[in-house]
């Protein structure tokens, strides 16, 4: 090749082009990287900052107290996150209970069984109900599901499995279990839009593989599909649990807002992000004030601590005999 | 490329002439079978028999619907979303495109062996083995170890893989030793007949050559039906020829026949380098 | 709602700085949000009055950030449903005015069979409130109502009777006055709950916003809640009376609201409470002023200038002189606000005229008072 080139351009070709161009690239990516490593640290520092006044004050108080009276008066200022921080957990975990059977099931039907015709349209509406904005999914709960739970699902509930505590106590139907139902539907679309790329991601071989060794389709589902991408749909999981943990408005429209632990679901709750919407704009003192920046603390905390559960479950699950591939 | 002399052949081949008894009841018999995707013809009113006992090949170039061919003979082409087959396919007699056949029936009586290796990478080297008797409801220990035993032997893999049934993933292993695990997969059902498409597309010529001589093996047993885009490996591994242009079925006859005394044209064209 | 507001505070924005151009003078300032439609209202008819020499930025935030902004003096001037507080006076390092606008007032509203008008005592809310009366057969409640209401309340089943009671989720000014109002006539309230914009409530659901508690209420048989009157007024739900200290049961309208105002004596600085004080027979004991904050020297703000200072008196005069015609006080019962009682309005203008200063100079000049004159 080299002989048919002029000798001028044989010298060119010995020359690396814009030999700085490597590096400027490695500096503005490595920039970009850290630059999000520099931002999450001075958000943390900003909101440990701002909660100072508050986390000195109560100190392990803060997460293990159960009453939060804002009112600026001797006696009152008294802030403790624990009822928030269990009706987070709580409804979020409500909110995987019923979702994630649900959108595995369409994403399962979607990739592996429907036929070729209903794909399209379905998965679009999957898709449409990932794009409704969280406070029209409250305004439907409060017309729409909190009425008729109040009228022919909760009493049914009370009546057929009454003896459980969960069930026991029932009013208004502001309560975990709508706010559970919410929450399930805003993150039933997220959790099967993402189970249905990585099903598709799935090579068909390996589906063809079982397919030829007489299986049936639930088969090749639970033998092939399933294992292969379960550390994927456990991120897809992870995912919901993280928007569900999140979820603000939606929540505090249905769920009652009242900080207490009860048992029943069928009892008004609160969440941590629910609780810091509703007061930050009129916080009734600097210290309420950083209370609530103290509960988004608790909230980054416990959605870090989500996480890294989360990946230890997907290391867990992930480790397969020697060689496997991870996906 | 071959050259059209047959210096290829090896000599052991050249007994294995078809003969008219191996044909008289033939494994399968491939009555007017055409296949679509969608809208799009595949095949076109294809005959054929497969003799038991042999190894058949398909050749022909991409495209030409060898593969189609052969995922109809299992009834795996209708798996993938829009395709159909009409036809008749006589797996020993019995049409496996009959009203009321299960094809997941028809699918255990026959293995298939795939282009790339796909061994499930997350079961270890004997859940791979076992995983079709497994879908049989097969549970007993011993019956289990006896048929990966007896399976990776065949596929002339259980030397390498004997210390790390378990602990090792079938992902694990080299190219070469996947597709013959793969094959061990297929042969622990004990199938009628094993189909191979293009089942060394994916390996070097040692795994190849490796692959070939297992195939030389198991014809003593088995029916094989094996795609090739390869003509040399058609003309080692096979005894019975078939050569497919286009979506329909050129000419079939003994291997030397077709590689030294092509009928048609189109053959002697294809074999000899002058397309595909 | 609150987006519905800042969306239009956004818009405002934009036009504002479209029409934008020599002379104009443009008045930023942000808090509550129960004023603020009124607000909004007030900022467009000024712009016309002056001919688009002044423009009025209004953000609706919410009072404490309107507290905190004028705090921070990051805006010309705050709004809050509720006085400044001391320490929050300290803070701004200033005796920041406290001008009362117009009245708010929270009433109770209920879900009963046939929508009756009811009456209340500070005493029986307050202990609904606090999960003592649980029900609405509780004699109690029964005792003051007229017969025909005592009939329907003592037929009711047990369980149509059981009172679920709903509050406000979010910190509000409603909030803070029906605390308010219950500290003041119910010591046990005080002493257990307090009063403030969002409190530790001892019973019942929260909803956020008055639509919020509006729909609780409306989806609840039983439930009991209070709104912001204005509210109850655009929505047309029924409320009750309340007993107001000349002991007479009041339902609550903007006559009501603004006698509540007109008696009250009020202090120099206009930070006061008025709910259950005895001015006037005919008022509405759960009332409430809303506040603009405006500093006393007003130079302390970086944003201002001599021109905008004088800009911003005349606009409070504007807004609150009950003498000025088709004037903020004017427009104020055409949205369902209750206006200031004039000698109210009149104490108001008096203290913008004396105690708003720009470099130690008056804003307001004696011999050219504008919308200021008495």
């Amino acid at each position: 090749m080299s002989r048919t080139l002029p000798q001028a351009k044989k010298a060119w070709l010995q020359r690396r082009r814009l030999p700085w161009a490597d590096r400027a690239f490695w500096a503005t990516t490595a920039l970009f990287a850290f630059g999000i490593l520099l931002l999450v640290s001075l958000i943390v520092y900003q909101l440990t900052v701002s909660a100072w006044p508050s986390l000195t004050k109560f100190g392990l108080g803060f997460l293990s107290g159960t009453t939060w009276d804002p009112v600026d008066a001797p006696g009152h200022n008294l802030f403790g996150a624990l009822p928030f921080i269990y009706g987070t957990i709580i409804s979020a975990l409500l909110a995987l209970l019923i979702a994630v059977p649900l959108s595995l099931g369409v994403a399962i039907f979607l990739t592996e069984l429907a036929p070729a015709w209903l794909r399209p349209p379905v998965s679009f509406a999957v898709e449409l109900l990932a794009a409704i904005p969280s406070v029209v999914y409250g305004f439907w709960g409060i017309t729409t599901l909190i009425p008729w739970s109040r009228a022919h699902f909760e009493p049914w509930l009370a009546h057929s499995l009454g003896f459980l505590p969960l069930f026991q106590d029932r009013g208004s139907a502001h309560d975990m279990l709508s706010a559970g139902f919410i929450l399930a539907i805003m993150i039933l679309p997220i959790i099967s839009a993402v189970a249905r790329e990585i099903l598709l991601a799935v090579p068909s071989t390996q589906r063809e593989a079982l397919l030829a060794l007489g299986a049936t389709r639930w088969e090749v589902v639970r033998r092939v599909v399933l294992p292969y991408s379960r550390s994927g749909l456990l991120g897809a999981v992870i995912l919901g649990l993280g928007r569900a943990l999140g979820e603000t408005m939606a929540v505090t429209m249905v769920i009652g807002n009242s900080p207490q632990i009860l048992l029943s679901l069928l009892r008004p709750a609160d969440t941590i992000a629910s609780r810091i919407a509703n007061e930050f704009t009129e916080a009734n003192s600097p210290l309420h004030l950083s209370a609530l920046i103290e509960l988004g603390l608790v909230l980054f905390a416990l959605t870090l601590l989500v996480n890294a559960l989360a990946r230890l479950l997907v290391w867990r699950v992930a480790r397969r005999p020697e060689g496997t591939m991870h996906v | 490329m071959i050259t059209g002399s047959m210096t290829d052949i090896r000599p052991q081949d050249q007994e294995t002439l078809v003969g008219a008894e191996a044909l008289a009841t033939p494994a399968i018999a491939v009555h007017k079978l055409s296949a679509w995707f969608g809208a799009q013809r595949i095949l076109y009113d294809i005959e054929l028999l497969v003799p038991p006992r042999r190894v058949t090949a398909i050749i022909g170039p991409s495209g030409c619907g060898k593969t189609t061919f052969l995922r109809c003979l299992d009834r795996m082409h209708e798996v993938v979303p829009g395709a159909r087959a009409t036809g008749q396919v006589l797996l020993h007699k019995q049409d496996i495109y009959a009203p009321g056949v299960d094809p997941v029936l028809i699918r255990r009586r026959i293995g298939m062996v795939f282009q790339k290796p796909n061994p499930f990478p997350t079961m270890s080297i004997y859940d791979n083995v076992v995983a079709g008797l497994k879908l049989n409801g097969v549970r007993r220990r011993s019956l289990l170890d006896e048929v990966v035993e007896r399976s990776l032997c065949q596929a002339a893999l259980w030397p390498e893989v004997k210390d790390k049934l378990h602990k090792s993933s079938g992902v694990s292993l080299s190219g070469g030793e996947q597709q013959r695990l793969c094959i061990a997969r297929a042969l622990a059902l004990e199938p009628e007949v094993l189909l191979m498409d293009e089942p060394c597309s994916a390996l070097d010529p040692t795994a190849t050559a490796k692959i070939e001589d297992l195939i030389h093996k198991l014809k003593r047993d088995y029916t094989v039906v094996i795609v090739t885009h390869n003509m040399q490996q058609a003309a080692r591994v096979s005894s019975l020829t078939a050569f497919f242009y286009l979506g329909k079925l050129v000419e079939c006859g003994p291997t030397t026949q077709i590689f030294e005394r092509p009928l048609m044209q189109q053959t002697e064209d294809y074999i000899t380098g002058k397309f595909g | 709602m609150h987006k519905k507001w800042l969306n239009a505070a956004l818009l405002v924005l934009i036009l504002g700085a479209t029409a934008l151009g020599s002379g104009t003078v443009t008045l930023n300032a942000a808090g509550a949000t129960f004023p603020a439609p009124l607000y909004f209202k007030w900022a467009e008819t000024y712009n016309k009055v002056t001919d688009g020499a002044v423009q009025i930025n209004y953000q609706a935030i919410g009072s404490g950030g309107g507290v905190q902004q004028t705090i921070q003096k990051t805006v010309d001037f705050g709004a809050s449903d509720a006085p400044m507080l001391d320490r929050e006076l300290k803070q701004a390092g200033a005796t920041v005015n406290n001008f009362p606008t117009v009245l708010g007032a929270a009433v109770p509203t209920y879900n009963l069979p046939g929508k009756p008008t009811l009456n209340f005592t500070g005493q029986v809310i307050c202990d609904a409130f606090l999960g003592k009366i649980t029900s609405w057969k509780d004699p109690a409640i029964l005792a003051l109502q007229d017969e025909a209401n005592k009939q329907l309340l003592s037929g009711l089943n047990d369980a149509a009777a059981k009172i679920t009671i709903a509050h406000r989720s979010d910190g509000s000014g409603t909030t803070f006055v029906w605390t308010d109002y219950l500290s003041k006539v119910c010591p046990a309230w005080a002493k257990q709950v307090g009063a403030a914009k969002t409190v530790n409530w001892p019973a019942g659901i929260g909803g956020k916003g008055n639509a919020g508690v509006a729909n609780i209420v409306a989806q609840t048989p039983g439930a009991l809640g209070y709104v912001e009157l204005i509210y109850a007024i655009q929505t047309q739900i029924g409320f009750g009376k309340v007993k107001n200290a000349a002991g007479n049961f009041i339902l609550a309208s903007l006559s009501a609201v603004k006698a509540a105002a007109a008696g009250t004596k009020l202090p120099d600085d206009f930070r006061v409470s008025i709910t259950a004080t005895p001015p006037d027979p005919g008022a509405y004991p759960i009332s409430s002023f809303t506040y603009l904050l405006i500093y006393p020297e007003l130079s302390v703000v970086p944003s201002m200038t001599k021109a905008k200072a004088q800009a911003l008196g005349q606009y409070l005069c504007w807004a609150i002189n009950s003498k000025v015609k088709g004037g903020g006080q004017t427009i104020a019962p055409t949205l369902a606000y209750a206006p200031l009682a004039d000698e109210v309005s009149a104490k108001v203008v008096e203290a913008i005229r004396s105690r708003v200063k720009f470099d130690g100079q008056l804003v307001i000049n004696p011999s050219k008072p504008g919308f200021c004159s008495r």
